[in-house]
């Protein structure tokens, strides 16, 4: 049963920097693992196919290869023409982990496409996206928080990475070295969940508990932080309470839940374990659930490396509450249901949002896509009404 | 004189319709057969692939032969599309005689001017409609002839479209060895099926919702005076629901036709629909009252678009009658209601009241209009000329309204 478990699991990189990030997880996590990448570009696809990374060239016949030039709508009209590329690489998966950097074409357009059709497939999906550094052009800005609105439409779990936070939570001043570093950082996390499936310790976390924590994960963050020597469990904690990525630790006394993953070598001690728990226990809600798995590998002999996925459960509620309004009178925050009472629910039958906002599917033209636009006013009108005008529809 | 069974063939967006009718006794159309079959290779209104569209036409044509008894091998044709459009020619003539009378020479001199329209190399005329006379400052005279004058003007609203679109139409049903005999604008032939001399005369508006396209015909003091075609229809409706919710188009039909709404109820603002799993989607609920907002948005705006249309051709303030709706999408919930509210004017369903034999035997028989109105129309021109005119000689024919 184990060995079908990590099948269930996709790594998907989208554009260039996703497929960066996703070429950095393959190459932390040696063995295989199932993954995919999305590009507009032809050259760089070519060069991830040769490092055995399967890679989806889309918009082929729009950009003929070349990429958006930034532009992403060229991204989303590029995967609403080749969507149907990626369904051979979705069967029986049941959670995606997105990887994405926001503000250039490919990743701002493709991203919320591809994870609105894994939400209408019943895909959990965790998008892990990195916005612009505060140096860029302020268009990437724009264009990265265009797109984090819509693929907050339909994700599960969504963390976001401040790249200028990022980067200064590593010591390395050469760009080149901190580039390294920051990609071991995000990989080290995304291994993790493949490392708690694949090679369990005593402590195990099942594809269906990871399932579960990522549909009803909501607003998400993680961390990592790697010690040795006798105290090594008072390092670990005192990184975490510096790191930047979980906001000095702010992220874990916000989160409903957690997910703790603790990998070291066979020396891991059990009195480490209690005391790593009990500190993230007495410093989170008391309410907040958290699930730990340990990892045991030779690799690790001599150091023990805790990474923490915080769920805030703010983007979603959950089906739970919609079926019991009284529950969700009585509290705000969004429980994870435990595991013998959780049922599979596809992605779909969630949402609840505040504000409106520009649907994944602003540019798309259905059945007319390859029909003579008919234009009034300079509007197509084959475009759907409601996108045109972006009336907010509550599905 | 007797009128043989007249065949019509509507080439739409979603079907392909061909009707018999046969003139009884009291002179009354009757239908006698109906072909109906599923289009496919058209969009909008237009042909997009020949093969496929000649299916249609094929299986159509056989039905209604083995309802009417009749062989089918001679139609007229209707169509319609964004590319049909009308333009009032303006035709004038100072009146030379000393006692400034109107002759019958003046009255044939100034329908010549206004019949001639200067049309461009990739347009087709295909009809000229005959509108009302001025007499100086004076509009609305009928038969000028014996009145005085000094200036005598002559409008003509000359209905055309483009010519290749047009005979790839006509091309489909020749290659489904059909001879089409005349071509008319579906807008046209509603009217001859659904509106009263009554209505004509204080003025109407009839707007035939489509597939592909939304047509509409003006009458007002008993003549044509607007006519035009919206390349947005009930397709896009269906296309909307689709992508708002990401389902097939067949499910999104079957939603537009059974839940749909074209105002947003506030009784069903939190019942949520359920849709049943199918292949490429698990089972889910969609709320309807976001149904509601994406057919409301696009209805709203099509009837907007078609108001602007009827303000620009001056004809909104003369339409006593109302608007009357007919077509397959006129059966879309409430869709008076919001017509209504957004022409300002009062407006109902209008069924082919003017033939015989299609209430009983179909569910919605404002679907039919066009076809049964063509019919008609094929029943006037023989009535008129004795004959079906080869379609050649019919292009550009003139005819009053």
């Amino acid at each position: 049963m184990n060995d079908e478990h990590p099948s269930q699991l996709l790594l998907i990189g989208i554009g260039g920097g996703g497929a960066r990030l996703a070429a950095a997880v393959h190459t932390l996590y040696k063995d295989a693992m199932r993954m995919v990448c999305i590009d507009t570009d032809a050259i760089a696809n070519r060069e991830l196919i040769s490092n055995t990374i399967p890679c989806i060239l889309i918009g082929a016949a729009r950009l003929s290869g070349n990429g958006t030039g930034g532009d992403a709508v060229k991204g989303r009209l590029a995967i609403q023409d080749d969507l149907h590329l990626l369904h051979a690489h979705l069967q029986g998966v049941r959670t995606a982990i997105i990887l994405t950097c926001l503000g250039a074409g490919t990743g701002s357009g493709v991203t919320p496409e591809v994870i609105s059709a894994l939400h209408d497939m019943g895909i959990a999906t965790l998008c892990i996206a990195t916005e612009p550094f505060g140096f860029e052009d302020e268009s990437r800005t724009t264009t990265a928080t265009r797109a984090k609105a819509m693929i907050e439409e339909h994700v599960d779990s969504f963390c976001i990475v401040n790249l200028d936070e990022l980067f200064q939570s590593t010591s390395e001043s050469l760009i080149h070295s901190a580039i390294d570093a920051t990609n071991k950082i995000l990989a080290s996390g995304i291994t993790l969940l493949w490392r708690l499936l694949t090679r369990p310790g005593f402590l195990s976390i099942n594809a269906e508990r990871l399932h579960a924590f990522i549909l009803y994960g909501g607003t998400s963050s993680f961390g990592n932080a790697t010690a040795s020597g006798l105290k090594r469990t008072d390092a670990l904690i005192s990184s975490f309470r510096e790191s930047k990525l979980l906001r000095s630790g702010d992220s874990i006394a916000k989160a409903n839940a957690m997910l703790v993953g603790i990998l070291a070598g066979a020396d891991l001690r059990l009195t480490e374990i209690g005391d790593i728990m009990k500190t993230l226990r007495d410093w989170s809600k008391t309410e907040a659930q958290i699930e730990m798995g340990t990892v045991i590998d030779p690799a690790f002999d001599g150091r023990i490396e805790v990474v923490i996925f915080c769920f805030e459960n703010s983007i979603n509620a959950v089906v739970e509450t919609k079926k019991n309004p009284s529950a969700s009178n009585a509290s705000t925050t969004t429980s994870i249901p435990p595991a013998e009472v959780f049922q599979i629910q596809p992605g779909s039958a969630k949402r609840s949002k505040s504000k409106s906002k520009l649907s994944p599917g602003a540019t798309g033209k259905g059945k007319f896509q390859n029909v003579e636009p008919t234009i009034y006013n300079g509007q197509d009108l084959d475009i759907p009404t409601y996108l045109r005008k972006n009336i907010h529809l509550d599905r | 004189m007797k009128i043989p069974p007249i065949a019509a063939l509507e080439i739409g967006t979603s079907r392909t319709v061909v009707c018999v009718g046969e003139v009884r006794e009291n002179g009354r159309m009757r239908i006698t057969g109906v072909g109906n079959y599923p289009t496919t290779g058209v969009r909008k209104g237009q042909v997009i692939d020949l093969s496929q569209a000649r299916v249609g036409v094929e299986a159509a044509a056989a039905d209604a032969e083995k309802m009417s008894g009749v062989d089918v091998w001679q139609v007229l044709m209707t169509l319609s599309g964004g590319h049909i459009q009308s333009t009032i020619n303006h035709g004038q003539i100072p009146i030379r005689a000393s006692d400034r009378v109107v002759t019958h020479e003046d009255v044939e001199e100034v329908t010549a001017i206004a019949n001639e329209m200067p049309m461009e190399v990739d347009r087709q005329v295909l009809h000229t409609i005959r509108q009302t006379y001025t007499l100086d400052d004076q509009p609305g005279i009928v038969t000028p002839q014996g009145m005085r004058c000094n200036m005598l003007s002559f409008n003509t609203l000359v209905v055309h479209g483009h010519k290749n679109r047009i005979e790839n139409v006509v091309n489909v049903a020749k290659n489904a060895r059909l001879d089409v005999t005349d071509v008319t604008f579906s807008g046209v032939c509603a009217a001859f099926a659904v509106l009263t001399p009554d209505q004509k005369k204080n003025g109407v508006v009839l707007v035939d919702f489509g597939a592909g396209t939304t047509n509409y015909v003006t009458y007002t003091n008993g003549v044509v005076s607007a006519i035009g075609s919206i390349a947005v229809g009930g397709d896009h409706i269906t296309n909307d629901i689709a992508l708002a919710f990401n389902i097939p188009l067949y499910r999104a039909e079957e939603l537009k036709r059974t839940e749909g709404s074209s105002i947003i109820e506030t009784s069903m603002t939190s019942r949520r629909i359920a849709l049943p799993a199918d292949v490429g989607f698990s089972e889910r609920t969609i709320s309807c009252k976001a149904l509601h907002i994406v057919i409301n948005a696009r209805m709203e705006e099509t009837l907007k678009i078609l108001r602007s249309r009827l303000d620009e051709a001056g004809v909104l303030i003369h339409l006593g009658a109302g608007g009357v709706l007919t077509g397959g999408g006129a059966y879309l919930r409430k869709l008076s209601e919001l017509a209504q509210r957004t022409l300002g004017i009062p407006c109902q369903i209008g069924l082919p009241m003017n033939v015989d034999g299609l209430e009983a035997n179909f569910d919605q028989p404002a679907a039919y209009s066009t076809v049964a109105g063509l019919v008609i129309y094929g029943q006037k021109t023989y009535e008129d000329n004795g004959f079906l005119s080869p379609i050649r000689k019919l292009f550009g024919k003139v005819f009053n309204s």
